[in-house]
């Protein structure tokens, strides 16, 4: 149940940790299909998928967000990010299944990357928001 | 979570229908225009590319071709994509350019019936490399190459430059 004055949020799992897009932003989780590759120099672009026609660039955000030692990602979570004033979808893998939540943003402590847009108070557990458009631009500046 | 509607700029694909050469470098295949290639050869004739500082320059540059009175600066397809060593047997004459480029290897002309904007997330070199991206047989996707951008302006002038100062200096 969403209290009112809470947004809600996709949970996904990156290992052991756990991290928020907001639900608005998503529009699917997908199977794992087969990932395209060709030459690029932009960092954490693995390369794209095809879904339903349209041409879905793949970003691993688990480099930046748990470091090299990430398990192997079992879903893409299609999430739409801006770029330039427009909005694109973008895949992001994750480790396992994701959940729909909604909690009341905890207070930043000051000390989280840019990327981290906010805390959601899940319990004990602190799930950080991230903002996609500003982690990917802060990983691969132009 | 339903599918969105398009996105702007993911809508953003081209219809025109296009006749493409899909060659190959490094195991990665590659669409260009056919309008843009002129002749399609082995690498007979090719001579090592030295012109003093500019091989420093343009590195990718590999070998150089006379044709029919023409110089053509053949550059290195792996070395433009930042790939490692390739295998080519194959040079690509491009129309309109003293450029041509070294390939692996060509496999076949075919039409592609749309063009897709390479996604913006996309942000470093391949900007220039690509002009979009292809899907053929609605699951495989192919980058379509700007072919302006194996050799640009300002290196073709620099070369043609180097070009003038070496016969200069022989015909001195």
């Amino acid at each position: 149940m969403i209290a009112e004055g809470d947004k809600a949020y996709v949970l996904f799992p990156l290992g052991e940790k756990r991290f928020a897009l907001p639900a608005e932003a998503v529009t699917e989780l997908a199977r794992p299909d087969s990932l395209q590759t060709f030459p690029h120099r932009t960092p954490l672009l693995t390369g794209v998928l095809v879904r339903r026609g349209r041409i879905v660039p793949v970003c691993d955000v688990a480099q930046v967000l748990v470091g090299p030692a990430a398990p192997p990602r079992k879903f893409y979570l299609i999430a739409k990010c801006k770029f330039d004033s427009r909005h694109e979808l973008t895949a992001v893998p994750v480790t396992g299944e994701c959940e729909l939540a909604s909690a009341a943003r905890a207070p930043l402590t000051g000390n989280e990357p840019r990327y981290i847009d906010g805390l959601l108070a899940m319990g004990d557990e602190r799930v950080a928001i991230v903002a996609l458009d500003k982690l990917i631009s802060a990983e691969a500046p132009a | 979570m339903k599918g969105s509607p398009k996105t702007r700029s993911q809508a953003a694909t081209a219809q025109a229908r296009e006749d493409v050469i899909v060659f190959a470098v490094c195991g990665f295949r590659f669409a260009i225009a056919a309008a843009a290639v002129k002749e399609i050869r082995g690498m007979e004739g090719l001579q090592a590319f030295n012109l003093g500082g500019i091989n420093s320059r343009i590195a990718k540059l590999a070998y150089t071709l006379e044709r029919a009175g023409t110089t053509y600066f053949v550059v290195d397809a792996a070395r433009h994509f930042c790939l490692a060593q390739a295998q080519p047997s194959r040079v690509m004459i491009l129309r309109n350019s003293p450029t041509a480029v070294l390939v692996d290897s060509t496999d076949r002309i075919m039409e592609i019936s749309a063009l897709h904007a390479l996604p913006r997330v996309f942000t470093h070199e391949e900007r220039g490399w690509y002009r979009g991206l292809a899907v053929v047989n609605g699951v495989v996707v192919m980058p379509v190459v700007n072919h302006h951008a194996f050799l640009n302006k300002s290196e073709l002038e620099a070369l043609r430059a180097g070009l003038e100062r070496v016969r200069g200096a022989v015909t001195v």
